[in-house]
């Protein structure tokens, strides 16, 4: 059957978007220290390779091919790689935010070690964060769940000290609990239905009737152990201690690749494997709305309460990764738009606002957000991009971030719940309390007499190296253009009403 | 059945040639019982080739005497696994003893050789007294290759000689009773005729006590760790790999064909209740442990009791996927532990510390050795796609179905949290880089290269997931 597939490019597609940053890993990992010029080669040329290759897969599903590679593994339940507009949509997410973050961290890791571990396990985690996107059933998505976290945690304690290894030792003991719950449920649904490929509508509707408590069950183990790594209360404990990571690892843990997986996993599981009339018939996306609605002014509070510039970005992540969990259990098509386009949005936005506080950690040597003074002074492009950043995150047109917000409060009045606009508009202001105060002092406020903590890059052509002020002025520009540009398919707005379209049958 | 035979012959003429051969060096000694091990591998596999094929299985009587008299071979597809199972691990540790910089002692080869005729012969065997005569071989070879480590080694090597004894003598007890009872201990012939009677249930309980005190089964696991943990690298990985599972093998005939299903049936949720409490309690005293290989050894009584749940639930609710799911753990945790003891032991060796705060940095210091134990306890953990996931799942699948059973799905959560519990212990110190242990000599790559590669096949075994079930859903021997 795997020789048949490989004479077919559609069967082949899925399974050389994912090598095209596994091989590189691998051979990453077989890099010299001192070979820094291979090891950007084998860096960029994967990108380049992945992004030709998931261009060319946008133009099939658009087109109405399908991509299917499947090989036999557990009895009933084989392993299943599948294009789907959904899959696309993460793809391109992450090839895209990837090509930004591995450009920032060659940038700032110059003069740090082990950089061929650093990046083998970077690429490792772009791999597993697409197969996630690629996997076509539940038990591929277990498989590339679990490998997202193994590749993440060298990543996370990198730095080696003991702040490093105690948020690795957290990090793992929320993720593998996490990951060991979803495989339970994922094993219980597939006592009770088997496991096939993910459809639109879900698969279980057929056993309601008979097996109502262990679908619950199943749903709750599965949306548990993906909350852990969504970020969903009380699970997100992880997250803002994960922040002694290097800011590229910070950046792939919140836009690129972890809570984005879990955020991707609960719509597949609510859409693609419940279906929304199984999940309302059982009563079960109530429950989740409202855990989604309390993480979003939990986490607005709690960013609102640090001091500390990279720990209010990570409670704002907390937060706004709940948006998109809000939006899919809603269970309306509008809210739907909103939730699966935040995916989106958020990911651009907010790896924007940590490049640019990396930058400003190794320039300036600025942490905290009294210390941002008149920072748009010393770097104004910077702070340029982080504003943008921000602005859209509290929901300014016309950046990506209103779109989002404008689908989920329309989504919230079309579905009934009135309750959760409220919700929103109450988060929006918190939003702009947290983030306002940082774009005050930023432009506003008198650089310090005393001057800055750390001035580095001075000879720098630049407010600081040209690797770390790209990549953020380019996730800026993008979320800035995906809220222009909302209108047309080629948006993410646009691609994903097509996938709503389909999810709902419109 | 031929191919069967040359497999368990041919461990025998390479130990006899080391021992008799002229100008036998160690080295010399290591061909000759490698080449042993790769051919027993290779006639393994076509046994287990024809027997699939003709899907029945064969028995032999040697010497062409009749039933009961003889001694009664028997070949099925779950022994020519355990077979070519067997040789693989032979092969794998003796490939390592070979090339390791850290010696496993000149008589290594000629015991592990006369240790796989004895498991061969234990695979294959199917009577009670026969079973009793292989577990006495492997039980020698066992303690001398422990001794083989060197004076600190002998009091563990005679602590287990004098338990492997006890063991040995409480199953041959249960063994008499049955023969006064039935007046034949041949497993077939005892299957159609045994009942339940109070002499049976007392044999029974003797070959049960018997078996778990040598198989280190929970509650009957204490002398384990010493004397695993003391042995050799290529000794502790051939110990843990198989000849544990031995016994745990005879446990499963004797309570799935000799014992009468009703008592079977009763006592299972018992066999049950002891693995999920293996799997905590040798989970926990594994997380406690402060010496490396001590904690791989603690692994070993907690793996075993994924195993001895998945026989008492084979007892209890007599379903073929329990069977399917006792030899998936068997095989995957015999992989994998291989891996671990080696990769500790060449860390060990290299590190210059016994102790696991010196494994500090270990993924600089000794990347490949440290990868090599990552590996291999991700199957221990059951992260998919690891042999260990395949098991962990078949076993968890008739749980599920069932709420009644979903207690037993807490203890499988549990027990794999520990195991993930332990293992990242390890992992997380080996990414120190603040303190690191500096290594007393220059890793010797080829040892870690060859303790990766028992953890490389173990993560292969979902390739061939399918098949593996198929070869085992025939149910019983």
């Amino acid at each position: 059957m795997i020789l048949v597939q490989m004479m077919r490019w559609t069967s082949l597609l899925p399974v050389l978007i994912i090598l095209s940053s596994l091989i590189p890993a691998l051979l990453i990992f077989a890099t010299p220290e001192n070979a820094a010029r291979r090891r950007t080669i084998l860096n960029l040329g994967g990108i380049v390779i992945k992004l030709c290759l998931v261009l060319l897969m946008l133009l099939g599903v658009s087109q109405g091919l399908r991509f299917r590679f499947e090989v036999d593994f557990l009895p009933g339940a084989s392993l299943v790689l599948q294009g789907d507009a959904l899959s696309l949509q993460f793809v391109t997410l992450s090839s895209i935010l990837w090509l930004a973050t591995t450009i920032y961290a060659i940038g700032y890791l110059q003069k740090s070690q082990l950089k061929s571990r650093f990046f083998g396990y970077f690429s490792l985690c772009v791999s597993a964060t697409v197969g996630i996107a690629l996997s076509g059933n539940l038990i591929t998505f277990l498989l590339f769940f679990e490998l997202l976290t193994l590749a993440t945690f060298p990543l996370v304690v990198h730095r080696g000290t003991d702040a490093a290894l105690k948020a690795g030792r957290l990090y793992l003991v929320y993720t593998l609990s996490g990951g060991t719950l979803l495989l339970m449920g994922v094993a219980l649904l597939h006592s009770i239905t088997g496991t096939s490929d993910f459809i639109p509508g879900g698969y279980v509707s057929g056993a309601v009737e008979e097996n109502r408590f262990a679908l619950m069950a199943a749903f709750a183990l599965m949306i548990v152990g993906l909350g852990v790594k969504a970020a969903l209360f009380p699970l997100h404990g992880w997250l803002p201690r994960a922040m002694v990571a290097p800011a590229p690892v910070s950046a792939l843990l919140h836009a690129v690749a972890v809570v984005k997986a879990g955020a991707f996993g609960i719509i597949r599981v609510v859409y693609d494997v419940f279906g929304v009339e199984t999940g309302i018939a059982l009563g079960l996306t109530p429950v989740l709305m409202l855990a989604a609605a309390f993480t979003i002014l939990y986490g607005s509070i709690q960013a609102l309460r640090q001091t500390d510039i990279k720990r209010r970005l990570a409670f704002s992540t907390v937060s706004q990764v709940s948006y998109i969990t809000l939006g899919v259990a809603m269970a309306g098509p509008t809210a739907a738009i909103g939730a699966v386009v935040h995916l989106v949005h958020q990911g651009l936005m907010k790896i924007t606002l940590f490049f640019c506080a990396g930058n400003m950690a190794e320039t300036l040597g600025i942490h905290r957000i009294q210390e941002m003074d008149g920072l748009g002074k010393r770097m104004p492009l910077t702070m340029s991009a982080f504003t943008v950043g921000a602005l859209g995150m509290i929901g300014v047109p016309p950046i990506a971030g209103f779109f989002s917000k404008w689908y989920l409060g329309l989504g919230a009045l079309e579905s009934g719940n009135d309750a959760m606009l409220a919700v929103l508009i109450g988060s929006s202001i918190l939003n702009a309390m947290y983030f306002m105060p940082l774009i005050y002092r930023g432009w506003f406020a008198q650089p310090p007499t005393a001057g800055w903590p750390e001035d580095n890059f001075k000879k720098s052509r630049f407010e600081t190296h040209w690797m770390m002020l790209l990549p953020p002025l380019f996730t800026a520009l993008l979320s800035l253009l995906a809220g222009i540009f909302a209108g047309s398919l080629a948006s993410p707005l646009g691609w994903t009403e097509f996938i709503i379209s389909q999810e709902f049958a419109l | 059945m031929n191919d069967a035979l040359l497999s368990l012959v041919t461990p025998l003429v390479a130990a006899l040639i080391v021992l008799t051969g002229p100008a036998m060096t160690p080295r010399r000694a290591s061909v000759v019982v490698l080449l042993g091990s790769a051919l027993s591998f290779a006639a393994a596999l076509l046994a287990l080739q024809t027997v699939t094929a003709s899907g029945a299985t064969q028995t032999l009587n040697l010497g062409g005497w009749e039933d009961g008299l003889a001694i009664r071979l028997r070949l099925s597809p779950l022994s020519a696994l355990l077979l070519a199972f067997t040789a693989l691990i032979h092969l794998l540790a003796g490939l390592y003893a070979r090339f390791s910089r850290f010696a496993s002692g000149d008589d290594f080869w000629v015991l592990s050789a006369f240790l796989h005729t004895a498991l061969a012969a234990l695979w294959l065997s199917a009577d009670l007294f026969n079973l009793y005569i292989t577990l006495e071989l492997i039980g020698l070879a066992a303690v001398a290759m422990v001794a083989l480590s060197g004076p600190k080694a002998y009091q563990a090597a005679a602590d287990y000689l004098l338990l492997s004894l006890a063991a040995s003598m409480i199953y041959l007890l249960g063994v008499v009773f049955l023969y006064s009872e039935y007046h034949t201990l041949d497993v077939m012939q005892l299957a159609s005729v045994s009942a339940d009677s109070a002499r049976t249930r007392l044999a029974l309980a003797l070959i049960t006590a018997g078996l778990m005190l040598k198989g280190a089964l929970w509650p009957l696991h204490l002398w384990l760790p010493a004397a695993h943990a003391g042995a050799p690298a290529a000794v502790s990985a051939l110990l843990s790999a198989v000849v544990v599972k031995g016994p745990l093998f005879i446990l499963w005939l004797v309570w799935t064909e000799v014992a009468p299903a009703d008592l079977a049936r009763e006592v299972g949720p018992m066999v049950a209740t002891a693995g999920m409490i293996a799997l905590v309690a040798g989970g926990w005293a594994a997380m406690r442990s402060p010496y490396i290989k001590v904690l791989v050894a603690y692994s070993t009584v907690a793996q075993l009791g994924y195993a001895l749940m998945a026989l008492g639930l084979l007892m209890s609710w007599q379903i073929p996927q329990m069977h399917i799911a006792l030899w998936l753990f068997v095989i995957a945790h015999g992989l994998a532990k291989a891996s671990l003891f080696m990769a500790a032991g060449e860390m060990q060796g290299t590190l210059g510390t016994r102790r696991l705060t010196g494994l500090r940095g270990a993924t600089q210091t000794v990347p490949i050795a440290m990868f090599a134990f990552a590996v291999a306890g991700g199957s221990l953990i059951g992260l998919p796609p690891s042999g260990g996931f395949l098991a962990k799942w078949v076993l968890l699948e008739p749980i599920l179905s069932q709420p009644q059973n979903w207690p037993w799905a807490f203890g499988i959560l549990l027990g794999t949290l520990v195991s993930a519990a332990y293992i990242f212990r390890v992992v997380v110190l080996a990414f120190d880089r603040a303190t690191i242990n500096p290594p007393d000599t220059r890793p010797h790559l080829m040892g870690h290269w060859l303790a990766l590669l028992p953890a490389l096949i173990v993560w292969g075994m979902a390739l061939l997931g399918e098949q593996l079930i198929g070869l085992l859903a025939g149910g019983g021997v």
